[in-house]
């Protein structure tokens, strides 16, 4: 049984000669993992910015009550003093209609001339609620939601809800297509290895019938030609990381310019260790499952 | 180390040995010769076992090749020196690292593949050549790079293939004597060749077939 050490130290330095005198034919292989990565990454990127932003939305247990207009100032207290009484609520503040004016052009720069155009400032005054975090859960929120709704003089009460079952429904859109067409260009991928160990397989029939004759093992001989297709994907999901890199820049750049009112609330931010392991971790499985498609050329040469 | 009973290959219609037994023991030089087609190759790829016989027993170097698992055929194979006629070096690697890529995947560390593959090309005549690839030196040249590879893993066994068949008589002589010097470090070795002249000037056991049958066993004769 050869060391382990021995083993890894020939197959990868057999690999990476081979990929060296061979790049040209390996070139396209490390190309394709590397948009097809692109592709899976981006979408992947994209999805875990919105699912923080989900997080950050679901965490912030906010409830807002609407009151009615032409509120007197003791009904106003009356309320106040509700929601107050309440158990599950941890603090509340009171944001008057002008205030709301005011947060809608600060949330919503491009709209925000919007409100000049009306005679009335059409936002109600509210109280907005944090809730205490044993009474953050959905059921929680619906129960206390619907009880600070019928209070007298609340117009309407609600939470992100609604909000953040759209967005969830968004982030698994975008999860779904980013799945499909990252699966397809990544199963591109995996054939295209295939396709280019097989050629190189080959090209060293010479070489793997001496190997066999000498009394090289059948984990060396195809242990070489699983390092190249390690080695393909490891160097696609590096131009893939690069890439996206580079379009992660440029999009927050872009961003920060433009200033839009929703992704103004996203806090950005590059791939973290997980999704950076899975995104080498799947160019890495790519090179390896195209080298074990192609095995079927290195089993074919004379034993 | 080598004993065959009653040993038979067919491929298809075409029987290419018929009943071959024979013996040739450990410290042995012997020759195979026969006209081409006469079945020598066949022979030799079942004595390597690139081949498994239609009928019959094989035994080579203690293991009988008829039963051998598949797996074992590498470790089994380690035992063996094989040389070519075409030689069956690798064209993008230079002389040097044809033999020294042997010991590599047979398990050997890099510097002792690299001390024994240094030591093989001396033995051989050939270290002033170790840098240089194939095409760049000649048949007799490359075939003894060939005969290094061979014994990089120290086989107990020496099958040679037409070793001198693309070769000169000047160096085919040259090739047989490297062949008699392995010899006499103890190594047996079996020399399948065509060629009279080389068999009548190296007066050795000579196993002779015609037609995929054994006819003749020449008595080997003392080395002047």
């Amino acid at each position: 049984m050869m060391r382990l050490d021995r083993y890894l130290r020939l197959c990868f330095g057999e690999a990476l000669r081979g990929l060296i005198g061979h790049r040209r034919t390996a070139a396209p292989a490390v190309m394709i993992i590397a948009v097809s990565l692109v592709v899976f990454g981006g979408f992947l990127l994209v999805s875990d910015n919105l699912n923080d932003l989900l997080d950050r939305w679901r965490e912030s247990g906010h409830v807002q009550i609407f009151l009615e207009a032409d509120l007197t100032a003791s009904q106003q207290q009356a309320v106040a003093a509700a929601i107050g009484a309440s158990p599950e609520v941890d603090s509340f503040r009171f944001m008057s209609a002008d205030d709301a004016a005011a947060q809608f052009r600060e949330d919503f720069q491009e709209l925000g001339d919007l409100l000049a155009f009306l005679e009335d400032n059409p936002l109600p005054a509210s109280f907005v609620i944090t809730v205490r975090e044993g009474s953050r859960s959905e059921e929680a929120l619906v129960v206390l939601t619907q009880r600070l709704g019928a209070m007298s003089g609340v117009d309407a009460a609600q939470y992100d809800l609604q909000v953040i079952r759209r967005l969830e429904l968004g982030v698994n859109a975008v999860r779904f297509v980013g799945a499909v067409l990252g699966g397809a260009v990544l199963l591109a991928a995996i054939i295209t290895t295939a396709n280019v160990i097989q050629v190189l397989v080959v090209g060293r029939r010479r070489e793997i019938v001496v190997l066999r004759l000498v009394g090289a093992t059948e984990s060396v001989v195809r242990g070489r030609f699983l390092a190249e297709g390690a080695i393909q994907g490891l160097l696609g999901s590096l131009l893939a990381l690069l890439a996206l890199y580079g379009i992660y820049k440029v999009g927050v750049a872009f961003m920060t310019e433009g200033g839009g009112p929703l992704l103004s609330l996203i806090d950005l931010h590059f791939f973290d260790v997980v999704l950076f392991a899975i995104l080498i971790g799947s160019g890495v499985a790519a090179g390896l499952l195209g080298a074990l498609l192609a095995f079927g050329a290195a089993t074919n040469v004379e034993r | 180390m080598i004993r065959c009973f009653h040993v038979t290959k067919r491929y298809g219609a075409i029987t290419a040995l018929r009943d071959i037994s024979l013996q040739i023991d450990e410290g042995e030089f012997v020759f195979l010769t026969g006209a081409s087609g006469a079945g020598k190759t066949t022979l030799l790829r079942l004595l390597y076992r690139a081949e498994l016989p239609t009928s019959g027993q094989l035994i080579v170097a203690g293991r009988n090749l008829a039963t051998m698992p598949r797996r074992q055929v590498p470790r089994f194979r380690r035992r063996l020196g094989l040389v070519f006629q075409d030689f069956k070096l690798i064209d993008d690697r230079s002389v040097f690292d044809n033999v020294a890529l042997v010991g590599r995947v047979v398990g050997l560390s890099y510097t002792e593949s690299q001390r024994r593959a240094n030591e093989l090309l001396r033995l051989v005549g050939v270290d002033g050549r170790a840098q240089l690839f194939p095409a760049q030196i000649s048949g007799g040249e490359q075939q003894r790079v060939a005969i290094s590879r061979a014994l990089m893993t120290a086989p107990q066994l020496l099958l040679a293939d037409e070793p001198t068949g693309n070769l000169d008589p000047d160096r085919a002589i040259e090739i047989m004597r490297i062949f008699r010097a392995i010899n006499r470090r103890g190594t047996t070795v079996l020399v399948a060749t065509h060629d009279p002249d080389l068999i009548a000037a190296m007066r050795r056991r000579t196993l002779i077939l015609e037609a995929g049958l054994m006819r003749t066993l020449t008595a080997a004769r003392k080395v002047p």
